[in-house]
């Protein structure tokens, strides 16, 4: 932290590591530059480039007339997704479910991360985490079928719960609007936890031992080494990863929330993602312009964000990505 | 330091082209696998054989590498197809991603995607073809291929079902909806007539008391109901049928002032609407409808009734009929260790023709020809050869090669009498009804042109399906026992329709379905399909049915469903002045 505050402020002077681009630093450097040019190039192409097709947003795009030949409408697309209330509602759920996912993914892998890490037994501890980081190999359509399964009402969920006598009749927690964000959380949750945690387990170790013996000296318990070594040890980790978790909030989802959605809970379940594939992607409807506005929106909403949650980060002397 | 230098530069540029190959190798890798690029391929024969592929927007199972009667028909037509299908998404995301790809097949059944292929120009126009493959011309009249002209004045596809030859249709089975109902249950219940809705679940209720597992252990639902995206129509447009109209599929067509005076009705708020809502919301208390019914997938839907756990269900017969085929016929274990077969204990499905009240007449099932002109077999813009594409859709109607597709190889699996009737034995009609077989043997190429009714020999049927002797033997035991309690000989019989002419505007669904949000009526569609899909289930799981029904008719009215009625009411009368064109007259009687 110390670190970073001195950094920013010697950023204002000269800064004597950084060398001036002249010909003689650049022929020095040529190998580096033709390497990282590749890179630079590729990302143009890939990343920017596409980006021309933003301006579709602003037709009533036809793929058969293509861009030159599709009429220009302004700004009647953009218009129309703000008065259609659809759009509203989508984004309200993909930015709950975002946030919901953002906070409880990141809270349940630092706690996993730093409980596990006080597992001494090192054959258990590795197994612990093999196990738990194995489901973010699956496919989210394996897992949503899983989830489905398990929720049924002759799933083991139902099964369970009747056995116990705490329900007389199986729930029907998939039809259930008020049940649907907490059954996206929990599955991701269950998908992601472990292997989120790997990284803050990564950082964990790069701690400095003394720290901890100090603290033993000082009479510190396991929990209160813990509180005040593990985890400030893990700020800077956890800042960086919340900034760039933060411009995914609004990718809060598509295959989950789709295929685990149906009728009854259409109006909590619907992502934009859901959205532009409803109005652009679907041959009924057709509309790449209403989905390319959709999706320029959720571009600005997330750079915002990251810009924001950056700017932040820069006043209160944290970590921070720019 | 020199070399290291260079080896870095190598590698890293190894690197970045390897990570640039990879994004870009999948457009010619993919075009090969999806369009088929046309490569010829020699055959055992030394004849060139041309690939084609084909999507068709539904589901269905593709056939092995080297499929028997494939090869023989590439062998004849010089031309082979792989077939690929829909693969948990709906037709019409498939074919809008098949459109944003670019990457389309040579040969494609769009579905309700059809209509946006053309505007999109990605179909090639028939006409030319039809005056070279007589064949082709042959599927329809001149009146009935107008129909499939699009606003260009072409015709971009044909449909290829339900279209008998000579006009001379001979159904034996049941494609449509209906209520169906396990036969076993029927022969329980002493064969009794079941007219109504109460009637239908009394039984189901009173059978699956007193049998309430099979043999294998696994417990009966009475009832089940399929309501995921637009196969909501299991729940949703039985009030339609309730009220003994046909399947216009999105309103009634009332023509009580006369055929020529059709007015359209919303059959979402009919009485009989709220009556049959109101009759699950009952079952559904009692726990003789499946608990899950509303969130259940396809996958799921099937499943449960490949167990034959199901007594009864509303569905359309294509929906579900083949799919579960392979797994009735299969043999299963008793839990006293015996073995048994599904369709042995009588758990065959025979449709209901229920009513609102006893007595009524029904059209569940419309007799004769039923053209669908919104989509059908298309070819792309991206198919190479496009004359050999229709050359080959042409061969396929001809009478050796269509009996080779549906009643497959002479002396093997089919042989003929001394009269020229066609007919199996036992092995070979269970070699039919097998998914692993059909997959290595058997090529029907099921969505390119064909037909149904009497084969050119006058003889035999275009499809084993329909010929009556072999149609009765194709039937289990059990089956056949209620065909003959019920002194019928086919579904069509056994489900008992009316035999009443349909308007010309019939079917409507083939306007509705590919409705586009373009229009107020459009847009009220696609919002009524929206609030049903919450409100139907909600109200038969709801515990107050009248507070939530008024709830649910207060959220219908609002999304304006009288603008959808009335382009409704537009199309039929369209439909209605284009027959009187070509001089058709509203019948007398």
């Amino acid at each position: 932290m110390e670190n970073s505050i001195l950094k920013s402020k010697r950023t204002k002077e000269v800064d004597i590591n950084k060398p001036k681009l002249t010909a003689k630093e650049f022929k020095r450097q040529w190998i580096l530059v033709v390497i990282s040019a590749v890179y630079v190039i590729y990302g143009v192409i890939f990343y920017y480039l596409p980006l021309f097709g933003w301006i579709i947003a602003f037709q009533n795009f036809i793929y058969a007339k293509g861009i030159g030949g599709s009429k220009w409408v302004g700004l009647d697309k953009f218009k129309f997704l703000f008065k259609d209330k659809k759009f509203l509602m989508v984004i309200r759920n993909t930015f709950c479910m975002g946030a919901l996912n953002l906070i409880f993914s990141t809270v349940m892998a630092i706690v996993f991360a730093i409980l596990l890490n006080e597992v001494k037994n090192r054959f258990f501890k590795k197994s612990i985490q093999t196990i738990s980081y194995l489901p973010h190999f699956l496919s989210w359509i394996i897992v949503v079928a899983i989830v489905h399964d398990a929720l049924t009402s002759t799933g083991i969920i139902n099964d369970l719960l009747m056995r116990f006598g705490i329900l007389k009749q199986p729930y029907q927690y998939l039809g259930d609007p008020k049940l649907f964000w907490g059954i996206v959380v929990i599955s991701n949750l269950w998908k992601e936890t472990g292997w989120n945690a790997i990284i803050y387990l990564a950082a964990i170790t790069s701690i400095d031992p003394c720290l901890y013996e100090s603290a033993s000296i000082d009479g510190a318990g396991r929990f209160q080494k813990m509180l005040y070594v593990t985890l400030p040890g893990l700020r800077p980790t956890i800042m960086i990863l919340l900034l760039m978790n933060i411009g995914n909030v609004l990718n809060a989802g598509f295959e989950l929330q789709y295929l685990l959605g149906n009728g009854l809970v259409q109006n909590v379940s619907r992502t934009i993602d859901i959205y532009v594939l409803d109005w652009a992607m679907d041959a009924r409807n057709m509309d790449y312009s209403l989905g390319t506005a959709a999706g320029i929106f959720k571009t600005v909403v997330s750079m915002s964000f990251i810009v924001i949650a950056n700017y932040i980060a820069k006043k209160r002397g944290d970590e921070r990505l720019f | 330091m020199k070399t290291k230098k260079i080896v870095s530069l190598v590698l890293g540029s190894m690197l970045a082209v390897s990570s640039l190959a990879a994004c870009s190798t999948g457009n010619p890798g993919d075009t090969t696998a999806t369009t088929g690029g046309d490569t010829p391929a020699v055959t055992d024969g030394g004849k060139q054989v041309v690939d084609f592929t084909m999507f068709a927007a539904m589901s269905g199972k593709e056939k092995a590498e080297g499929n028997d009667i494939m090869e023989i028909i590439a062998e004849k037509t010089g031309v082979r197809v792989k077939e690929t299908w829909l693969t948990g998404q709906d037709a019409g995301e498939a074919i809008g991603s098949i459109i944003a790809s670019g990457k389309l097949p040579d040969l494609i059944d769009g579905g309700d995607g059809s209509v946006t292929l053309y505007q999109n120009g990605l179909l090639v126009a028939w006409d030319p073809y039809l005056e070279k493959y007589p064949n082709l011309k042959e599927l329809y009249s001149e009146e009935e291929w107008d129909k499939f002209r699009m606003d260009d004045g072409h015709i971009y596809w044909a449909n290829v079902f339900g279209n008998s030859y000579n006009n001379t249709a001979t159904p034996t089975g049941v494609n449509g909806e209906a209520f169906w109902i396990q036969n076993r249950v029927l022969e329980w219940g002493g064969y009794p007539k079941i007219e109504t809705l109460d009637q239908y679940f009394d039984l189901l209720e009173r059978y699956a008391a007193a049998n309430p597992t099979l043999p294998d252990g696994t417990p009966v639902i009475p009832y089940t109901c399929l309501c995921e995206d637009w196969k909501y129509f299991c729940l949703e447009n039985a009030p339609m049928f309730l009220d003994g109209y046909p399947n216009d599929g999105c309103v009634i067509v009332n023509i009580d002032a006369g055929m020529d005076n059709p007015k359209v009705v919303d059959y979402n708020t009919t009485d009989t609407a709220k009556m049959y809502f109101k009759k699950l919301n009952e079952e559904y208390a009692k726990g003789a409808i499946d608990p899950d019914f509303a969130t259940q997938t396809y996958d799921e839907y099937i499943a449960k009734l490949s167990t034959g756990r199901v007594l009864g269900l509303c569905d359309q017969y294509w929906d579900f009929a083949y799919n579960i085929m392979g797994p009735f016929a299969s043999p299963l274990t008793a839990e006293d260790g015996s073995t048994f077969r599904l369709d042995e204990i009588g758990c065959d499905y025979v449709p209901l023709g229920l009513t609102a009240k006893a007595g009524m007449a029904q059209q569940w099932n419309s007799y004769g020809d039923e053209l669908n002109q919104s989509s059908g077999c298309a070819v792309t813009t991206s198919c190479k050869d496009p004359d050999l594409a229709f050359e080959f859709l042409s061969r396929l109607l001809d009478q050796d090669i269509h009996n080779l597709r549906f009643w497959g190889i002479e002396g093997e699996d089919y042989l003929v009498d001394e009269n020229g009737l066609f007919y199996r034995t036992e092995e070979m009609r269970e070699n039919w009804k097998s998914d692993s077989f059909k997959a290595k043997h058997t090529c029907e190429y099921s969505y390119c042109p064909q037909w149904q009714g009497m084969s050119r020999d006058g003889i035999n049927r275009m499809m084993p399906g329909e010929q009556p002797s072999e149609f009765i033997l194709s039937l289990a035991a059990p089956l056949q026992k209620t065909f003959e309690a019920y002194g019928v000989g086919t579904y069509t019989d056994f489900l008992g329709s009316a035999k009443v002419q349909t308007g010309p505007w019939y079917p409507l669904w083939s306007w509705s379905n590919n409705l586009s949000s373009d229009t107020a009526g459009g847009v009220a569609w696609k919002d009524m399909g929206e609030v049903k899909h919450y409100w139907l289930p909600t109200v038969v799981m709801s515990s107050d049915f009248e507070g939530d029904w008024a709830n649910y008719m207060d959220a219908y009215n609002a999304v304006n469903p009288q603008a959808f009625l009335s382009e409704a009411q537009a199309e039929v009368d369209a439909r209605l002045a284009t027959a009187k064109s070509f001089g058709w007259t509203a019948p007398t009687n």
